[in-house]
């Protein structure tokens, strides 16, 4: 079986994961970075915080020489301020960390030039779960998560991680998304379910939750795209707990999909609202692990 | 704690003192079982007639939940009828020997929502729960608006219990500027009787985004659950957006508001509003005071 893990390269073995966690002084990033030591908890992580002082052009004060570098390590300096704060609070919780990252300049410019710069395995950042789905997509088409060269964890909730459900809509699925998860998680605590999806907003309301096991002769795609998905587990040394495949509508598979503290599916190329799996994933309320092609 | 559990003869009320036994294991309160009798009726029915006798019937009922050594409410049989202690208010004598905590059957002559306010003001109770049936509009039987009246008009705290499949989610939209200890606890609470259901705290916004001072204050409510090993789910929601979100979440059967004075909620969310979700729909209803 090709192994190659696809745009993200396999670690090495017996390589801690090393993990970028993008914080600002926000809620949604306390809950990010608290998710991030829970994750550190069940599996090998080594954890980077960064933030990143937004300036505004006009902010910036003219010229350069010893004025601006007074100005920009007193910025700085009020942000490792603010940020050492929420890291602080944390720290008897969380493994031990290193010395944030502080940088200035355009957020996601920054934090693009510090995944280049140092190869992480992932990124991980919070964004506030909202009734309203359009952050979600925001988030989905930003300059940040197109180019990204990682994979992507993205934390709404603060939720016990030791459950994963690898969510997969097609067999195109399999590959990155197994390969992700299994690189990352290679000497982990996590359990795993495997998630077969056939989201249709007509479907009536009822949910049709069928055993991997059980299905029938129609359930050929989703039980040949399950079956390769395990071999590929069972390739990097993990069994599933459960298979399962689910046809519902979105937001009711977002909604079975809540006992689960991460959630797996592959990035598309180009993020549409009549992706089905993206509509579901808008609706899932723990983290979702975005994988690469 | 003190909870006063209104109940009338309807089988909503059977399960309210259900809902309140397995709250009172989890919290050791001292409870008590009020019955408002018509001044209609004759006097002395007050004392055996059949609001005293399901009165006797429901703290069976209450009891039984209970096993017998874990039980901090007297289980000896009681004198089956109600002595006057006041005017127009009957009891019934109290077991020997006392009990660690109280369970008290009372009952009241006048009108049922005059009376059960009057009792819990009385009583200086923390919780008021009333049982009703959403299919007939959560009207009583005697007084149609008793239940809104008392979630209205109570000092303190109230349930509104409604029977219906388990309750899975309790969505809880707090005032942001004005959260209390109690009322923290109350949900907590909840949370444990309803063992299982996912707590789901609501931070209201708008621009798709909270205000610093919100965030600092959810923070803190997020910090005091995990304390206590619940771990609760923030959902933003726009002001504008909240009467959809009520109307399409109630499903998850239980909803709690924080309705103090000058609440910030009111101005988004009126009491029109819930008492709309009172009397229509599937969800239990919590007022937080």
């Amino acid at each position: 079986m090709d192994d190659g893990g696809g745009i993200m390269g396999t670690r090495e073995e017996n390589r801690m994961m090393d993990m970028l966690i993008s914080l600002k002084a926000d809620l949604a990033s306390s809950i990010a970075f608290r998710y991030a030591c829970r994750l550190a908890d069940l599996a090998e992580i080594h954890l980077q915080t960064i933030y990143v002082e937004e300036v505004e052009k006009e902010g910036y004060p003219p010229g350069s020489g010893w004025v601006r570098s007074t100005w920009e390590t007193g910025l700085i300096e009020t942000a490792q301020r603010e940020i050492a704060q929420l890291i602080n609070t944390e720290k008897t919780h969380c493994p031990v960390l290193d010395e944030p990252i502080v940088r200035i300049g355009e957020r996601e410019e920054e934090l693009l030039k510090e995944v280049k710069r140092e190869a992480y395995d992932v990124f991980l950042e919070g964004v506030l779960s909202s009734s309203d789905e359009r952050l979600f997509y925001q988030k989905m088409r930003s300059k940040l998560y197109r180019q990204l060269a990682c994979p992507i964890i993205l934390v709404k909730n603060l939720v016990n991680p030791a459950r994963v459900a690898l969510v997969l809509a097609e067999h195109k699925d399999v590959k990155p998304l197994v390969n992700t998860f299994a690189n990352l998680f290679e000497k982990s605590k996590l359990s795993v379910d495997l998630v077969y999806v056939k989201a249709n907003r007509n479907v009536p309301a009822e949910n049709q939750k069928i055993p991997a096991g059980t299905a029938g002769p129609e359930w050929e795609d989703a039980r040949h795209t399950l079956d390769d998905a395990r071999e590929r587990l069972a390739f990097h040394g993990w069994t599933p707990q459960e298979s399962w495949i689910l046809q519902e509508r979105p937001q009711a598979i977002g909604e079975m999909l809540a006992p689960y503290g991460l959630v797996g599916s592959r990035l598309p190329r180009a993020v549409h609202k009549s992706n089905m799996v993206m509509d579901l994933l808008s609706r899932v309320s723990s983290a979702t692990l975005l994988a690469r092609n | 704690m003190k909870i006063l559990v209104a109940v009338d003869q309807n089988p909503y009320s059977a399960h309210a003192v259900v809902e309140v036994a397995r709250l009172a294991a989890n919290t050791w309160a001292n409870v008590s079982l009020l019955g408002v009798q018509s001044k209609n009726a004759p006097a002395q029915a007050a004392a055996d007639g059949s609001v005293s006798r399901a009165l006797f019937e429901y703290r069976q009922r209450f009891l039984a939940q209970f096993d017998g050594k874990d039980c901090p409410y007297a289980q000896a049989a009681l004198d089956p009828a109600l002595v006057e202690v006041a005017k127009k208010v009957y009891e019934a004598r109290p077991p020997s020997p006392a009990a660690r905590k109280n369970l008290t059957l009372r009952l009241r002559i006048g009108s049922l929502g005059r009376e059960i306010l009057s009792e819990a003001r009385e009583a200086q109770s923390d919780l008021v729960v009333l049982g009703c049936d959403p299919a007939n509009g959560c009207g009583w039987s005697g007084g149609a608006g008793v239940p809104l009246k008392v979630a209205n008009e109570a000092p303190c705290s109230v349930l509104v219990a409604k029977k219906k499949k388990a309750v899975k989610r309790i969505i809880c939209c707090l005032d942001q500027d004005r959260v209390s200890q109690p009322s923290l606890e109350m949900i907590n609470q909840m949370v444990t009787l309803h063992d299982g259901a996912q707590l789901v705290i609501i931070g209201i916004g708008g621009h798709e985004q909270l205000d610093a001072g919100v965030e600092k204050k959810m923070d803190r409510i997020l910090r005091y659950y995990h304390a206590r090993g619940i771990d609760p789910w923030i959902e933003m929601v726009d002001a504008d957006a909240l009467d959809a979100f009520v109307a399409r979440e109630s499903r998850w059967g239980m909803m709690a508001f924080w309705m103090g004075p000058q609440s910030i909620l009111e101005k988004v969310f009126p009491r029109r509003k819930v008492n709309k979700l009172i009397k229509g729909g599937d969800a239990s209803v919590l007022i937080l005071r």
